[in-house]
């Protein structure tokens, strides 16, 4: 890989939650760097901490031990100008029309509203949402609800673009669509993704870097990197043996998960 | 909604209106004049009552209630809303007082309206109190379903975009909840006015009520509809306020 340079760190970050059944440990000393420009997805078994790891980078969790450095910077909060997140559930406010969600970071961090209007209006386009400005959520289908989360981080125009399971609530069709639409919002922008996902296909499709977690606690547990071109042919040999080897990793652990 | 559909409706409003008062012409022909009186008879009392000949008095008396309905409001919003904010926004304060508050609701309020006279007298206080009483409830019980309504996940949202707790609460809580919490505040205002003239109709010197004591104490049956007539106008008048409240409210949150 080229040398760019490293925009996350992840230092062996450690987070237990207190349940009812006593203490659980979400993530055990986890470190990941992540340098500027990757598309990194996180995948592993369910409840092995990848949302809690997300969580983290954005500012809504703190960890227990470790810490976590965006450019330099340990995170303390959510800063919205440097990192943006779109989370599983398009989570839309229903009293708002495509272009106030749209709007609505830029609105919490006072910018004029013509500017916020235009910034919005110009995302319309790439998002595919050109005749919906004025659409409420209710009137959306689940891909375009999604396109409408993903307009409201991008319009922040932060560095960092945290995703959680973004497709996870759409049916396999739009989600095969929704990624490549991504990929190419991707490499327009050339934003730094942290990815989560259950699916190999989308992980492969779009990462240069995949980190495989084990089952709870949370480790990484194998980092792969991709060098393929895009688009990417899922058919290639190179492909199939990429996704035969992830998935051995991910069997063990998710068997784990489930004893 | 088509404007043709809109006529319709208010054309078999009328109509419905129009049947009622049909129905009470020829009703009330066939009763004692002094137990019931036809609209026809009506008219002329309440021209009465509006040029002051029956009751000079109706002014001050109107302007009382009117000013009971107001303070009891006002007093019923700040406690309902506190109350209601205080219980929904502290997770152990609400699981431990919410069901009380519930309970307290479901006793008939009447029951405590001797104990009021008892303790403020035959004037407005005693009123004003029964007022509050009914009104309160139903905004405090209002503010703490509106704020269960709100999706937790939009909290999350707006936290992650930079919201700090007075955003939050003005971005997300108060627009996911609006709904609720108005038509609260307008059952609120409903029975305050409830309240109120119920309150000067058990027991009172003066206020609208009281003039209807009145009048059908005296078996003046005519002017004591006239009575309920004006009353019925200043109802449907605080429910238009607080249709305008509502407007208001929905235009501050956009």
């Amino acid at each position: 890989m080229s040398a760019r340079p490293e925009l996350i760190a992840i230092e062996g970050v450690t987070k237990r939650y207190l349940t009812s059944s006593g203490p659980v440990e979400a993530l055990h000393d986890v470190s990941l760097s992540v340098e500027e420009g990757a598309f990194c997805t996180l995948i592993g078994p369910s409840g092995c901490g990848k949302s809690t790891l997300l969580g983290m980078l954005g500012g809504l969790v703190t960890p227990d031990q470790g810490r976590l450095v965006v450019e330099g910077k340990p995170v303390t909060g959510p800063d919205p100008r440097r990192v943006a997140t779109v989370f599983q559930e398009a989570g839309l406010f229903p009293w708002r029309t495509t272009l106030q969600n749209v709007e609505f970071g830029l609105e919490l961090q006072g910018v004029p509203a013509e500017r916020r209007r235009r910034t919005a209006s110009d995302l319309l386009g790439p998002l595919g949402l050109s005749g919906f400005a004025e659409k409420y959520p209710r009137e959306l289908s689940g891909g375009m609800k999604q396109r409408v989360a993903i307009g409201r981080a991008l319009a922040l125009d932060a560095k960092i673009l945290l995703m959680d399971e973004p497709f996870g609530a759409l049916d396999e069709q739009t989600r095969v669509l929704m990624g490549e639409w991504l990929l190419d919002i991707w490499r327009r922008t050339r934003k730094t993704v942290i990815f989560v996902t259950h699916s190999l296909h989308e992980a492969l499709f779009l990462s240069t870097r995949i980190a495989v977690m084990t089952a709870r606690p949370g480790r990484i547990k194998a980092a792969l990197d991709l060098t393929m071109d895009y688009p990417r042919s899922m058919e290639s040999s190179e492909m199939v043996a990429l996704r035969a080897k992830l998935w051995s990793e991910i069997r063990e652990e998710s068997l784990r998960a489930m004893r | 909604m088509p404007r043709a559909g809109a006529v319709t409706v208010v054309a078999l409003r009328l109509g419905l209106l129009a049947i009622a008062l049909a129905v009470w012409e020829v009703a009330g022909r066939m009763v004692n004049p002094l137990l019931g009186v036809p609209p026809s008879a009506v008219l002329p009392s309440l021209r009465d009552l509006v040029l002051l000949r029956s009751y000079p008095d109706l002014p001050a008396n109107l302007l009382l209630t009117v000013r009971e309905i107001a303070t009891a409001y006002l007093l019923a919003v700040a406690a309902g809303l506190g109350c209601g904010f205080m219980l929904g926004m502290h997770r152990l304060v609400g699981q431990a007082w919410g069901p009380m508050l519930a309970a307290l609701y479901a006793v008939p309020a009447v029951v405590w309206y001797p104990s009021l006279m008892l303790f403020f007298g035959l004037d407005a206080a005693s009123k004003i109190s029964f007022g509050f009483l009914l009104g309160f409830f139903p905004i405090a019980l209002a503010v703490l379903a509106g704020i269960r309504q709100v999706n937790p996940q939009l909290v999350v949202v707006a936290r992650a975009y930079g919201a700090g707790t007075v955003t939050v609460f003005r971005r997300v809580m108060l627009p996911a909840m609006l709904f609720t919490l108005v038509g609260g505040l307008r059952t609120g205002l409903a029975l305050c006015v409830i309240g109120v003239v119920v309150g000067e109709i058990l027991g009172s010197k003066a206020g609208m009520g009281a003039l209807i004591n009145h009048a059908y104490g005296l078996l003046r049956t005519g002017d004591y509809v006239a009575l309920v007539l004006v009353t019925l106008v200043l109802i449907v008048g605080s429910d238009v306020l607080a249709s305008l409240l509502e407007r208001r409210a929905r235009r501050w949150t956009e």
